[in-house]
């Protein structure tokens, strides 16, 4: 018998639940007795007030444009790098020149950190020296007031994203295409096939679960978005960029209101969780094929 | 015809995704006279290391070792930590599909968005006395660190033939020896991988370093780069020299990483 004793294995897995019960279970519980609570900041004295978080949350018009802000965004950012990706894994399937160094250098943007990210893309949107407004100025179009301007900021953080993030769903979707058998691809070709048409019904049914991995990988990571937004945006202007997570800091960090935190991290570990198990479910899915 | 068309459009892409890191790299080099003058001039007129310098008489040097300590110390303790448990969830079925029920909540943990823990952990942190300090944000950095060893390492033990292990336990090597002489060595390249993308993740941190920490010689490197930009709108120089020191391991290892991203940044998909 390969392994001497139960306890023995039960023993290697004990430090990761312990680590992992005082770092995340018990705060992910003390979030959700907090949720139906009234908790004074200075005294941690706790009232149990049921869903009057909830509701209250639901009469904030910041939570509700933090709600919306967070949808918009999860759903163009994540659409958009599907898309992207989507074109590009097409394009890189192909045989060309030097396919050897693009493919390393595509992937760069994923490498950097989100700050730097930031970093290079708020000096690039930076009204009177930013790249993006000479380059308009010089094609004779007005210059835009990309993170100050309500209808245009929240998009201006999705751009920084999809170029952040479009290279892992081409990763992923490009892995699809390289996993399809040559034969069939050829077939299609033979056929005669017009090149649209052939992806159209043939290529994209192949892919279709790397293209839903990838939009649900996408999601699950844009709808946490809050660095971008704390050092480009700060949330404003107005609420224009006011995503969840932001929500959740400024009651939880800035105005010390513990019982309206921890209801909206709820719903915001509701939601994920959500994701996660779908994502779950179809990755497993694929397994037992 | 066709061919060139194609191979244009793709290196097109290329270069429209990678001209934010030039701009970066250039940036830096420039002096700080040319860089808000030069208009959209990409290339510095002259090549200047005045940016530089400037960084490295302040505390970015400090910051840099701090950072890496961090980052280090994080994901050693989850490298170890992980190494365990993933050895026991391959190669134990445990009543009850409890293994299954675990690996799918630390899945739900690394997915979740960590701002949804961020109260009680600083309630924690602070209750333990380790605010604004660099044991305070290694345990924290666990959050992520540790779900994503675990995932990651699974693929890689579960690579290890069983047969191997059972010989070795015919020779009278118990579990402890086969995990240190057998399973080991043969993880040693997704135990490498593994660490390269725990220690980028730890590099990177932004959220909890800056709710732990607050003063700046405590500061870890994003945090900086967050504190220059909202303190000095224009000081692009330094800030671009300062992104792309930061940056340096990770361009350099892009290459080498390529063929683990899927599995780093997926998680259970290969």
């Amino acid at each position: 018998m390969l392994f001497e004793s139960r306890k023995q294995l039960t023993l290697l897995l004990l430090p990761a639940l312990l680590i992992l019960g005082a770092l995340t279970l018990y705060p992910i519980l003390s979030v959700l007795v907090n949720a139906f609570g009234s908790v004074d900041y200075a005294s941690k004295h706790y009232l149990f007030v049921g869903l009057d978080n909830f509701r209250e949350l639901l009469d904030d018009f910041f939570f509700i444009a933090a709600v919306k802000n967070t949808f918009v965004f999860t759903v163009v950012a994540s659409c958009a790098q599907v898309l992207l990706g989507l074109w590009l894994a097409v394009l890189f399937h192909r045989q060309f020149p030097g396919r050897r160094f693009a493919l390393p250098i595509i992937i760069y943007p994923m490498m950097l950190s989100t700050l730097v990210c930031s970093s290079i893309w708020r000096s690039w949107y930076h009204y009177d020296f930013g790249l993006l407004n000479t380059v308009l100025t010089w094609l004779g179009l007005p210059a835009q007031e990309w993170l100050f301007n309500p209808d245009l900021a929240l998009y201006s953080i999705a751009l920084v994203d999809t170029w952040q993030w479009t290279p892992m769903a081409f990763l992923i979707i490009l892995a699809g295409l390289q996993s399809i058998p040559k034969d069939i691809s050829e077939a299609a070709m033979v056929d005669g096939a017009r090149p649209l048409r052939a992806f159209m019904h043939i290529t994209l049914p192949l892919i279709q679960k790397q293209v839903m991995l990838a939009f649900l990988l996408r999601s699950i990571d844009t709808f946490k978005l809050f660095d971008k937004v704390y050092v480009m945006t700060g949330g404003g202007p107005g609420n224009a960029t006011e995503t969840l997570s932001m929500f959740v800091y400024k009651y939880g960090f800035r105005f010390f209101n513990l019982g309206m935190a921890s209801a909206s991290a709820l719903v915001m570990l509701l939601i994920s969780m959500a994701m996660t198990l779908l994502y779950a479910r179809k990755v497993m899915k694929g397994g037992k094929q | 015809m066709r061919r060139y068309l194609h191979g244009l459009t793709v290196w097109m892409m290329v270069g429209l995704f990678v001209l934010p890191v030039v701009w970066m790299v250039a940036t830096a080099f420039k002096s700080p006279g040319e860089i808000l003058n030069a208009g959209a001039r990409l290339w510095p007129e002259q090549i200047s290391l005045s940016a530089f310098e400037r960084l490295l008489a302040g505390e970015f040097p400090l910051l840099i070792g701090n950072t890496l300590l961090i980052a280090l110390m994080a994901t050693g303790l989850s490298l170890l930590v992980s190494f365990f448990s993933a050895y026991a969830l391959v190669r134990y079925r445990f009543p009850a599909k409890l293994d299954g029920a675990f690996l799918l909540a630390v899945l739900v943990i690394k997915m979740m968005p960590p701002i949804v823990v961020a109260t009680p952990l600083y309630s924690l942190i602070n209750q333990l006395g380790l605010l604004n300090t660099k044991l305070g944000l290694v345990l924290c950095y666990q959050v992520y660190t540790l779900p994503f060893c675990i995932w990651m390492l699974l693929g890689f033990i579960r690579d290890i033939p069983l047969e191997i292990e059972e010989a070795a336990a015919m020779d009278g090597a118990h579990l402890f020896k086969r995990l240190g002489f057998v399973v080991f060595p043969l993880c040693a390249p997704g135990l490498v991988a593994t660490a390269i993308f725990s220690m980028i993740l730890g590099w990177n941190e932004f959220l909890f370093s800056l709710l732990f920490i607050h003063t700046p010689d405590k500061f870890t490197i994003p945090l900086y780069l967050a504190n220059f930009m909202t303190e000095d709108g224009t000081a692009w120089g330094e800030l671009m020299a300062a992104g792309l020191v930061s940056s340096l391991p990770m361009l350099a290892l892009a290459g080498y990483m390529q063929r683990f991203l899927l599995r780093g940044f997926s998680l259970g998909l290969k």
